[in-house]
């Protein structure tokens, strides 16, 4: 029901110790965004895109189509980054509206590039992580950073409920569907709103009967899971830490210079 | 169908209409990378207290009566589900609730800053809005800001006796825009323009915002409305039990 979700499940990297693949996105991520160059960001765009795409497997299209989600936020932003409403033109390029000017400078429009390459290999880091790495697995991650045992727990109940949510969802929907619901934009808001009113009926009973269904199988104030561990490989890690180091370097000569 | 329901839905048409020109929207997440790393850590730290005052509040419901656990973990995944399925738009584009209106009118907004950071984590790995490096900054406008702001209004709104479904209104309609507001002035704090600071950025980004997210949040104001509507008529002993209808109100 979540692409995301259902590409990362069939990724070939999935077995792959998490941590590693949680400290590489993050790190990458990390060194990404302090980065001045757009080297640095072309880098971390391909190396993801190999690893996410040829190493994992996933289909190349769906890829493409996934890096288009945010793109109407970046155009957007961008654009109210790179025009200006000015009295005097900018040297980039300037609209004359009366006797204000659409303008932007050359130094306004290079920074608004350089935002675009840098946030589009930030998200392919996200990527990587979300396309490899299941929700299970980066739970298990958070914990081994001490993470309140709380938050994960919830975090858990909340990933699980997700599924049984929306496929509940699903099913009103359907069933709106058949009895004439849906059909033009009076009744779309009056079923969405029905739709939801219901489905928040039938989760609050819902998580009364799971409830009761722990306390059943003894749950006293602790959620025990087991979790799959892959030993993390000395290659792998060998990997990672030189192509970390070479990021650092790249990032520390784009502040030298 | 009731004379408020007719008028809310033609309003809906209207705001819809005016709606019909931009594609895809969402609630206004800051993307991955946008913001420098001097930003995402100023916004995390600003999130702090209202996160841990959060956990706190979550910690003693739950020590409370063990049985809130589940409650409130379903509570996060509701917002999440609302928020990830498409809402109704005439051109049949896309966009979604942010929810958070809804959230914290019914579970306060201390429990929805820590839901709200959660369910934040899961729509930036899961459907890729927001990121990980934004985080501090979109909990801010989603999970603190807007969910504070909707909480302050609806109980304004009932101190002044104001009809609980326009102000049910009010609250997710305003805490929309001031969500709005918040990550315009973020983003402007941020980038400031070369002509006139930030002041004038700020402007722009609520400029370029505006045509998708003021008709988002009064179609987002009037969906809480007719959820709030379908949970009164079906749902009172449930409503009661997360403590959204208390005492006289209930009856």
């Amino acid at each position: 029901m979540i692409v995301i979700d259902k590409l990362c499940y069939q990724s070939k990297l999935r077995y792959v110790n998490a941590s590693e693949k949680f400290v590489y996105a993050v790190l990458s991520l990390i060194l990404c965004i302090i980065s001045r160059s757009v080297m640095t960001a072309a880098v971390v765009f391909f190396v993801n895109v190999y690893l996410t795409v040829a190493k994992g497997g996933i289909p190349f299209a769906r890829y493409v189509k996934l890096l288009l989600i945010p793109a109407a936020f970046l155009l957007v932003s961008t654009i109210a980054l790179v025009v200006n409403l000015s009295r005097t033109p900018l040297d980039a390029f300037a609209f004359s509206l009366g006797d204000w000017y659409l303008t932007g400078s050359i130094s306004s429009v290079q920074e608004g590039l350089r935002l675009c390459g840098k946030a589009f290999a930030a998200v392919t880091c996200l990527y990587f992580l979300s396309l490899t790495t299941v929700m299970t697995d980066i739970l298990g991650v958070l914990r081994k950073l001490h993470v309140p045992g709380l938050i994960i727990e919830l975090m858990m109940l909340i990933y699980r409920f997700i599924f049984l949510l929306m496929e509940t969802a699903s099913a009103i929907t359907t069933s709106q569907n058949s009895r004439l619901g849906n059909r033009d934009y009076r009744t779309r808001i009056r079923a969405f709103g029905g739709m939801a009113s219901a489905l928040l009926v039938r989760s609050l009973k819902r998580s009364g009967m799971m409830y009761d269904a722990m306390e059943a199988r003894c749950y006293d104030g602790e959620l025990k899971v087991l979790s799959e561990e892959q030993p993390a490989g000395k290659k792998e890690i060998l990997w990672i830490a030189g192509y970390e180091l070479l990021l650092l370097g790249m990032v520390i000569w784009s502040w030298m210079r | 169908m009731k004379k408020h329901e007719k008028f809310l839905l033609k309003a809906s048409i209207a705001f819809a209409l005016l709606s019909a020109i931009t594609p895809t929207v969402n609630a206004m997440h800051i993307m991955e990378g946008y913001l420098s790393a001097g930003y995402c850590v100023a916004w995390g730290i600003i999130c702090l207290p209202f996160l841990i005052g959060g956990f706190i509040s979550l910690k003693n419901k739950i020590k409370t009566n063990r049985r809130n656990l589940t409650l409130i973990a379903m509570s996060g995944a509701f917002i999440f589900v609302i928020s990830s399925l498409k809402i109704p738009s005439v051109t049949g584009s896309c966009s979604h609730m942010t929810g958070t209106g809804l959230g914290a009118i019914l579970f306060g907004p201390a429990a929805v800053s820590v839901l709200g950071i959660i369910v934040l984590i899961f729509q930036a790995v899961l459907l890729a809005h927001g990121g990980l490096t934004t985080l501090g900054a979109n909990t801010f406008s989603m999970a603190v800001a807007g969910p504070l702001a909707a909480f302050g209004i609806y109980k304004l709104c009932g101190k002044l006796k104001v009809n609980r479904r326009v102000s049910v209104f009010l609250a997710a309609f305003l805490g929309d825009i001031f969500t709005y507001c918040v990550t315009s002035i973020q983003l402007a704090l941020a980038y400031p323009s070369e002509v006139g600071g930030t002041a004038a950025s700020a402007v722009k980004f609520l400029g370029v915002f505006a045509p998708t997210q003021l008709p988002l949040a009064v179609i987002e104001g009037i969906l809480t409305v007719v959820i709030v509507i379908g949970l009164e008529t079906y749902a009172v002993p449930e409503l009661r039990n997360i403590g959204f209808l208390k005492g006289k109100e209930a009856e």
